[in-house]
């Protein structure tokens, strides 16, 4: 299912001769042509207008009544006008009834200076109003959640924030209530919005009916400059306007980008910005002294010990990079490492991703872009729950399936955002998606293959796909921790005859935000910069051995955390304890408090330099702000231990480290800061793409679909697995705004395990696995759950699942203990 | 041009430069110097010292600056007051940053801040937590005064700002609420 592609037709709008595709809305027409038709209501990312306001009506030659330019789809000839003296009676009326019950308290309005009713008012209202009546009152702000606040007075009932809520966001808890001129947003109950992306309100309501707290009165438009950079907190790596006020960050605001976010942000990155003022930041080199004390020293001497522990442990170094570690600095990363050190032990990402496979799925024609997803025939979700991983993803899937009926299939381990909106689900058990996917591939390639416990969910999923006309699968990095997984990956990608047709593909979910460049620009065991051939090493899981027994003996750290969001926690605890460790990070985290070096790291308004989006997007991150005094770049830093090392580096500015970082990549090679300039590119779009991915390497086997994926270990027994949740993680800690959002550590568990078992909700209990680590959660029973093994969060704060996994995710069963006698739980 | 000018004329010629109406005959007085220049610098000076003698009998107009200060206008520009509400001692100012917008000399900052209801500032949702001019900027246009919807900022008769250190002509909140020493006096009616 493509995209329709419309015909061109001609209308004429006050006399201008106007060419725009048959049905689109007038409004955008005009738009075009650069006619100006004022709008309240009327958004397209919202979807279907509602007409709501009448602020846009215009006349139509032929039709004795005025029409909203909003909701009126464009035909062929058709006359309109819009500056005739009915069209002025009409719009002076509405703006003279919209602020019959507007307080017009722009002076003490956050809104005030960038408000569409001011700008409206001023330009198409009557000028004066002949109401003397006593206005509508309502209680002045009242909290709509913990971030926005909500002056019911002010609000023009455009209906936009309840259309985000219904459908975009589909979290249906907006709603106008009351009638009359008592209507008020609100939502049920006076319960507060809970919603991972409900700031994107605040950017769309035209007046200053919501606002949120983290910006509140800080500043005019006219005190503050806009600067563009992107969210590097996850890889939906959104691009971003910052406010910026006295060289500070005060507000981020969604920057439109169609093919990449879709003009929405998600809270993470709205209200992240707030940890980049942290007290606790690390903006100096640290050293860890002989009473465990991080104590600051100069940058001379943080370079030349940083080189004195890498010389001195030679190719027994490992670097890990991880965040939002640029594609220059990941590149650096890997010559210090390879040319400075002859080693090898280099990797980004959390599970032991293969180079040869890498190259083969880096294959253009196998990779979709984000924008297939809004027209595929189906969406295949593998392994990953996009709303806690990629929010913007399922804000994309979601509007694919509302908008262009897509047919969404599910197949994960535990239940996701998606699951309600899915036209078909399956669950495998944790470490049995191999088994899954090869029986969903022979399913759809003949019906009625698989047999099992998941045979009935798997024949629906092949329902969903067979036959469907561009598939877009979206899957998680999770796979790479199950080898066979990926081959079985591949070999669904050729049943479902993807590698034929533009508009299909497969998007990985990595779990770092650069995860996709920072593997193309060396950061993976045997592929150096555009994924060409490198001697073979260790991969991630292999680094938590070997620096536990001693074959690596320093390891680099780039804006990783490994304790906190690599499998097998409780491990890489004790492989750092055992190594050197130098750690490129922002704060101290479970990692950098092992660091015997800390070398402080900038943050996407600080920092310059590209980055890759899982589509194959690169993206400029520009530096807006002026880092935390004396901070150097951290491109700055690497080069110099490079240089320090005898690396040759040939560049001596950020545009010349971009250069040679392009010129080296085979994949990038020919790309120009001024292509990247506002939208990014996709190298794949560029021309002889398909020639610029180095041939395969190892070929992954086929896996055979053997192990019937249901069967547990022991009957009984349940299986650990983890999820991801958004805000489980160092950025919510470290926002004042955000901390309310930090969760409490949860076992997910399936009806009959709890009732076998004997749990309630909300009750405390303490899960152990492995060899004694025991975390402490509450109970949450769930519906969507597969029996058979139960969840806790990765990365959580307090009781990190990560700590009890094994360096195998889903190899562990795991013992569970309530804490609290049952009557006595609580119920959440 | 030309033929403009030759409209009216019958006997027009292609020549416009030999045309009558072309010739411009400028009226010169008598040459500098000799008796006639001579006598012309005299009754020159002499209107002048005329007007000098007259003002000497009506005495001398000098201000003793600074013990005497020149009076001004009502309506004269100097330096800003910020007002407070007689009756419940609240700021006017509730830190909108209109005055800002409007300065054209970019010399006022606002940082505005939410009021605390138990312990508020100003009457309104916001106040200005910083409100500061520099007056080492300011052309004191009075534009801020227009701006202010809320009447919270006036220009105040006060001309006398001169410092020893341009940071010391950035006027902060309080010294802009404080009441300040009127010590330029004001004209009298019909002076
Ligand atoms: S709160 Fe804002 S966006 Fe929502 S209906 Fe009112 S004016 Fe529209
Ligand atoms: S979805 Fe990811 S990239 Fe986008 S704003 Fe949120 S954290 Fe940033
Ligand atoms: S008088 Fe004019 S220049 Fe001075 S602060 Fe006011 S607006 Fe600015
Ligand atoms: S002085 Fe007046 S215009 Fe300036 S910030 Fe205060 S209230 Fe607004
Ligand atoms: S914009 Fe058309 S009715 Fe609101």
């Amino acid at each position: 299912m493509v995209e329709p592609i419309r015909e061109l037709v001609t209308i004429t709008v006050d006399g201008r001769e106007i060419t725009a595709p048959e049905g689109q809305m007038l409004h955008d027409a005009a738009k075009s042509g650069d006619v100006e038709i004022p709008v309240f209501c009327y958004e397209p990312k919202l979807g279907e207008p509602v007409g709501a306001c009448r602020m846009c009506l215009v006349e139509i030659e032929g039709i004795p009544k005025l029409q909203t330019s909003c909701s009126t789809p464009i035909r062929d000839g058709m006359v309109v006008h819009t500056k005739t003296d009915q069209v002025k009676e009409a719009q002076n009326a509405v703006v003279e009834f919209l602020l019959v019950n507007h307080p017009l308290d722009c002076p003490v309005c956050d809104k005030g200076g960038e408000c569409p009713l001011q700008d409206i008012s001023m330009g198409w209202g009557p000028g004066k109003s002949r109401f003397t009546d006593v206005k509508r009152h309502f209680q002045k702000p009242i909290e709509l959640s913990p971030l926005i606040a909500l002056d019911r007075e002010r609000c023009i009932l455009c209906y936009r924030c309840v259309r985000f809520s219904q459908e975009v966001a589909e979290d249906e808890q907006l709603q106008l209530l009351e009638r009359g001129d008592r209507t008020f947003v609100g939502t049920f109950d006076d319960r507060p919005y809970d919603d991972p992306y409900h700031g994107n309100v605040i950017e769309l309501c035209p007046v200053g009916a919501l606002t949120t707290y983290t910006y509140r009165f800080r500043a005019r438009p006219w005190d503050i400059e806009d600067a563009g950079s992107v969210c590097t907190l996850c890889s939906s790596q959104c691009n971003v306007k910052f406010s910026i006020r006295d060289e500070e960050v005060l507000r981020v605001l969604a920057r439109d980008n169609e093919d990449v976010d879709d003009g929405w942000l998600c809270d993470k990155g709205r209200f992240g910005f707030q940890s980049f003022g942290s007290e606790d930041r690390i903006t100096q080199p640290m050293l860890r002294g002989g009473d465990g004390e991080l104590s600051p020293i100069s940058w001379d001497d943080a370079l030349s010990r940083v080189t004195k522990a890498l010389k001195s442990s030679g190719e027994k170094t490992a670097v890990l990079a991880g965040g939002g570690t640029s594609n220059e600095e990941g590149w650096l990363l890997g010559r210090v490492l390879r040319e400075g050190l002859a080693g090898n032990a280099i990797d980004s990402g959390a599970h032991p991703a293969d180079a040869g496979a890498v190259r083969g799925l880096s294959n253009p024609a196998l990779t979709a872009r984000m924008r297939d997803i809004d027209h595929a025939g189906a969406v295949l979700v593998l392994g990953a729950d996009p709303r806690n991983e990629m929010p913007i993803c399922d804000l994309r899937i979601r509007k694919g399936v509302r908008r262009n009926g897509v047919r969404l299939a599910v197949a994960t381990d535990s239940p996701t955002a998606l699951d309600r909106r899915a036209h078909a689900v399956g669950r495998y058990l944790p470490g049995a998606a191999a088994g899954f996917i090869s029986q969903l591939a022979g399913e759809i390639r003949s019906e009625g293959s698989s047999s099992g416990p998941d045979a009935e969910a798997v024949a629906a999923l092949a329902t969903e796909l067979r036959g469907a006309e561009d598939v877009v699968v979206v899957w998680g990095e999770e796979l790479w921790s199950e080898p066979r997984a990926i081959s079985a990956l591949m070999d669904l990608a050729t049943v479902l005859g993807i590698e034929g047709t533009e508009t299909s593909g497969l998007i990985e979910i990595p779990t770092e935000a650069n995860g996709r460049g920072l593997r193309e620009v060396g950061c993976l065991p045997g592929a150096s910069a555009g994924l060409a051939e490198a001697p073979a090493g260790p991969g991630v899981s292999e680094f938590c051995e070997k620096l536990r027994d001693g074959s690596l003996e320093t390891i680099l750290l780039a804006d990783s955390d490994p304790v906190r969001t690599h499998p097998d926690g409780e491990g890489w605890k004790q492989a750092l304890g055992n190594a050197f460790v130098i750690a490129i990070s922002s704060f101290e985290t479970p990692s950098a408090s092992l660091a015997n070096l800390v070398i402080p790291a900038e943050n996407f308004s600080e920092k310059e330099g590209t980055i890759t989006h899982p589509e194959g997007r690169l993206q400029r991150v520009r530096r807006n702000v002026p880092p935390p005094d004396g901070l150097l770049p951290t491109w700055n830093f690497l080069a110099a231990v490079a240089t320090e090392l005898g690396v040759d580096c040939g560049f001596s500015d950020q545009p010349g480290l971009f250069t040679a970082m392009t010129s080296s990549n085979g994949l990038y090679q020919g790309i120009t800061e001024e292509d990247l300039a506002g939208q990014g590119v996709r190298w794949q779009d560029r021309e002889g793409a398909a020639g610029r991915v180095p041939a395969g390497g190892a070929t992954p086997q086929m896996a055979a679909p053997t192990s019937a994926p249901g069967s547990a270990g022991a009957p009984d027994s349940i299986r650990l697995g983890t999820r991801r949740d958004l805000w489980a993680a160092e950025v919510a800690e470290r926002s004042p705004a955000l901390e309310f959002l930090v969760p409490m550590q949860s076992l997910e568990i399936s009806i009959p395990d709890a009732e076998r078992l004997g749990l309630k909700q909300g009750q405390a209990v303490e899960v152990s696995a492995g060899d004694g680590a025991s975390v402490e959660a509450k109970v949450a029973i769930r519906e969507a759950m597969i029996p058979g093994a139960a969840f806790l969060i990765c990365g959580a704060r307090d009781g990190n699942g990560n700590l009890l996994t094994g360096a195998v995710p889903g190899s562990r069963t795991i013992r569970i203990e309530v804490a609290t006698p049952v009557g006595q739980t609580e119920n959440t | 041009m030309h033929a403009k000018l030759n409209q009216d004329k019958t006997d027009w010629s292609p020549f416009p430069y030999l045309q009558e109406a072309d010739v411009i005959s400028v009226q010169r007085g008598p040459e500098a110097g000799g008796a006639a220049g001579g006598w012309r610098a005299l009754r020159e000076t002499m209107r002048g010292m005329k007007t000098t003698f007259a003002r000497l009998v009506e005495g001398p107009v000098t201000l003793q600056y600074p013990e005497e200060k020149t009076a001004v206008y009502p309506r004269f520009r100097g330096r800003h007051k910020l007002h407070r509400f007689t009756d419940t001692g609240l700021e006017k100012c509730v830190g909108c940053s209109l005055c800002a917008a409007a300065c054209p000399a970019d010399c006022i900052r606002v940082v505005a801040r939410e009021n605390d209801p138990d312990d508020r500032v100003s009457a309104g949702e916001r106040y200005a937590e910083v409100y500061e001019i520099n007056l080492a900027r300011c052309i004191f246009c009075g534009y801020c005064e227009i701006a202010c919807p809320f009447d919270a900022i006036t220009m105040g008769h006060d001309y006398e700002m001169a410092d020893y250190n341009r940071a010391d002509l950035i006027f902060t909140k309080e010294m802009l609420l404080a009441e300040p020493i009127e010590r330029a006096p004001l004209k009298r009616e019909g002076e």
